[in-house]
């Protein structure tokens, strides 16, 4: 993917409510207005998704003023979680980017390329199963380029509790390297060299 | 005067009657020629056809009887074979294979030898003065005894309790073998370095390190012994060399700084490397092994070097290769040449330092551990990273979106000494063996620090007890009921190989095996 400046980017993560989807909105928006200087907004969603249910946060970016906050049509749709990944995927542009967590959504009825980091597994082997947010972070910030990594990472560290700054780093660079690789394969897939 | 040196070895039969009615007619031998006389030119080996090269010699001639005349039958199609070898491996250390010929005479063709010898020593003239360095004459060592000693409290040797735990793990005690690394400590201990066996048995040890790994007061006994050797080897001992001493002559020859060395020249194109990369690929001997075990064993050893640069490549990394790369000299200081040693480990640091290289990534478990651990232990500061393959693999692999396509293979595993031993690694393999895709791996009985070794190490002290111990070796292979032997050191390969040479039990130890970043390459794939 190329960057995707004077574009405004509509982006739309869900997942259950306790993954830390609403922080990762939070931490990819100060991550374009502190690091990158350019607009964004967030709205999250209220209600009982604070209780485990399906929760969302809608993240827009833009290089001009933003006037309206919310998401209609998403052009990047990060699923962390099957309810919410069947609650939105119809809302995802036909061009749009979909990226899910590879253990916890099987994307049924779609007829699409997308994008999937095991990023709660990875989460657990590195000792939190909380920082998943932050490794689908660092894959979205790899796979969409929506931010630059420079911002990303000061972000994370900026948002996340005193003390764990060196196991968050981890994981968003354990997901962002996953995310290169990912993107790597793909090329070399299409050129036919997929072996050694 | 001359200052070419040619040798001509002669055959005492064919040739060496037409060499003499030049003689007898008082013909002029040009006086570059210093001739040996020789009984068969099938006798001359590797080893001997080699040596002259170390000593500084500009061209070599084996004259022997055409094929059918020989006295013996097959002299003459081992000269063939011999010379062959001998020239490949003059080629990549880059003296040129021309300085080395097999021609033939009858007894009544003294006009065909002296016209050949008169063109040969133009050639080599033409060729110019071989760029070796002859070794210098050795001074005696005096003092030897006070030197056993400060080896003796170097390695705290007294603590030995002599409780026998060494001699109980030692695999060549185990095969059979009349040895204990007790009763040499306590031999040398009590000042009786001269004994018959201990001047022996210094040269059996395979260092392998099973023993310091079992010894409660953790005397270093492999280290121990490989100093012990360096004195030894200074005052006179002849070091037991296997293969008639060829491979150290060759690591001594390369000592010399002017030497053009073409490691790499036979690299398939396809391999993509990079003169300007802060990343090196130091590979190690195996393309001498692959020429000089040519005939015997067939060995391709340097498929694993192909093999790591195919994998570097897999991930978009194309590191620069030394092109006049030496042996890393981990044989010379273990087989009890300290001096050359250093030399080599001088003539390497200062090429890979001249390149401006930030990381060497190794292959060879003996390299790795002679980078990291011997280089910086003898003096020699590196300026740059050492990382072995694996480690790198497991790095990369580890980022994900890497996959393995089915190996319908049950592995089984030989630790490298060096490695899984000495360096303590013996879960680096293993990470990359559990990734792929297999029918099964099961280990074997004896394993990872507790291993045994595959028969040989430095290249001396090969006996009939290391056979056994092999033997054995791929007992405990077979016993796993794989149907792959998969190793990490070229000399494993080798060694074990040797063993399947067997004429009585070949085909009852007939294993295939295979290099880890052989299988490793051959199966990785993109996501």
């Amino acid at each position: 993917m190329t960057e995707q400046k004077d574009i405004k980017q509509e982006i739309v993560i869900t997942g259950f409510g306790g993954q830390g989807i609403v922080l990762a909105g939070r931490i990819l928006g100060e991550a374009v207005v502190l690091g990158d200087h350019r607009q964004s907004t967030l709205v999250q969603s209220y209600g009982p998704e604070a209780r485990g249910g399906a929760c969302s946060a809608e993240v827009m970016i833009s290089d001009e003023p933003i006037q309206y906050p919310y998401v209609r049509h998403p052009d990047i749709l990060i699923c962390m979680s099957q309810s919410g990944y069947d609650k939105f995927i119809e809302q995802l542009k036909p061009e749009g980017t979909l990226i899910i967590d590879h253990d916890l959504v099987k994307p049924r009825g779609i007829d699409r390329t997308f994008f999937s980091i095991p990023c709660t597994r990875m989460a657990e082997e590195l000792g939190r199963v909380m920082m998943a947010n932050i490794v689908m972070l660092g894959f979205f910030t790899a796979i969409t380029k929506a931010v630059s990594l420079e911002s990303a990472r000061n972000a994370v560290l900026e948002s996340v509790p005193k003390g764990t700054e060196e196991t968050n780093t981890a994981a968003f660079n354990k997901g962002h390297d996953y995310g290169l690789a990912v993107l790597k394969g793909r090329e070399k897939k299409a050129t036919g060299k997929a072996g050694a | 005067m001359t200052n070419f040196n040619i040798i001509l070895f002669l055959c005492g039969w064919g040739p060496h009657a037409a060499y003499q009615t030049l003689q007898d007619n008082g013909s002029d031998i040009p006086p570059e020629i210093k001739m040996v006389r020789i009984p068969c030119t099938g006798r001359i080996s590797k080893a001997l056809l080699f040596k002259p090269f170390e000593m500084g010699a500009d061209g070599v001639v084996l004259a022997g009887c055409e094929p059918g005349s020989c006295r013996y039958g097959t002299g003459t199609n081992t000269a063939l074979n011999n010379v062959e070898d001998t020239r490949g491996i003059l080629d990549l250390l880059g003296l040129g294979e021309d300085r080395l010929r097999l021609v033939t005479f009858l007894p009544d063709e003294p006009e065909a030898l002296l016209e050949f010898l008169t063109d040969f020593v133009s050639e080599i003239k033409g060729i110019g003065k071989s760029p070796v360095v002859p070794p210098h004459k050795k001074t005696p060592l005096v003092g030897v005894d006070d030197l056993i000693k400060q080896t003796v409290v170097a390695y705290d040797v007294y603590t030995c309790l002599d409780c026998g735990k060494c001699t109980s793990a030692c695999p060549l005690t185990l095969a059979g073998k009349p040895f204990s690394p007790r009763a040499i400590a306590s031999t040398i201990i009590s000042g009786n370095i001269d004994s018959p066996s201990v001047q022996n048995d210094i040269w059996a040890c395979l260092t392998c390190g099973l023993c310091y790994e079992r010894c409660p007061s953790a005397v270093n006994f492999p280290e121990f012994i490989r100093d012990i050797r360096h004195i030894l080897k200074k005052s006179g001992s002849n070091g037991h060399a296997a293969h008639g001493g060829f491979f150290q002559s060759l690591m001594r020859t390369m000592t010399s700084p002017d030497l053009k060395i073409k490691h790499w020249e036979w690299l398939p194109e396809e391999i993509r490397t990079d003169d300007k990369s802060k990343t090196l690929f130091f590979g190690g001997c195996a393309p001498y092994f692959d020429i000089f075990f040519r005939n015997h064993l067939g060995v391709k050893t340097r498929k694993i070097l192909v093999d790591s640069l195919r994998l570097l490549n897999f991930f978009d990394i194309r590191p620069a290769v030394l092109d006049d790369e030496r042996c890393c000299g981990h044989d010379l200081l273990w087989s009890g040449d300290k001096e050359n040693f250093l030399k080599l480990a001088r003539l390497n640091v200062d090429a890979i330092h001249r390149m401006g290289v930030q990381e060497i990534i190794i292959g060879c478990p003996e390299g790795y551990r002679t980078f990291v651990h011997d280089y910086p232990e003898h003096g020699i500061e590196c300026n740059f990273k050492v990382t072995h393959i694996f480690e790198l693999l497991e790095r990369e692999i580890d980022k994900g979106a890497v996959g393995f396509k089915k190996f319908n293979r049950k592995l089984t595993f030989q630790d490298p000494c060096r490695m899984s031993r000495f360096e303590n690694c013996a879960d680096l393999p293993r990470k990359l063996i559990n990734r792929l895709n297999l029918k099964g791996f099961t280990e074997m009985q004896d394993r990872e620090t507790g291993a045994i070794c595959c028969g040989n190490c430095a290249w001396i002290g090969c006996d009939s007890f290391s056979k056994a111990m092999q033997v054995k070796r791929i007992g405990q292979v077979h016993d796993t009921e794989s149907d792959l032997l998969v190793t990490a050191c070229p000399k494993c390969q080798i060694h074990l190989q040797c063993a399947m040479e067997d004429p009585f039990l070949g085909e009852e130890l007939d294993t295939k095996m295979m290099d880890l970043t052989s299988v490793l390459a051959k199966t990785i794939q993109w996501e």
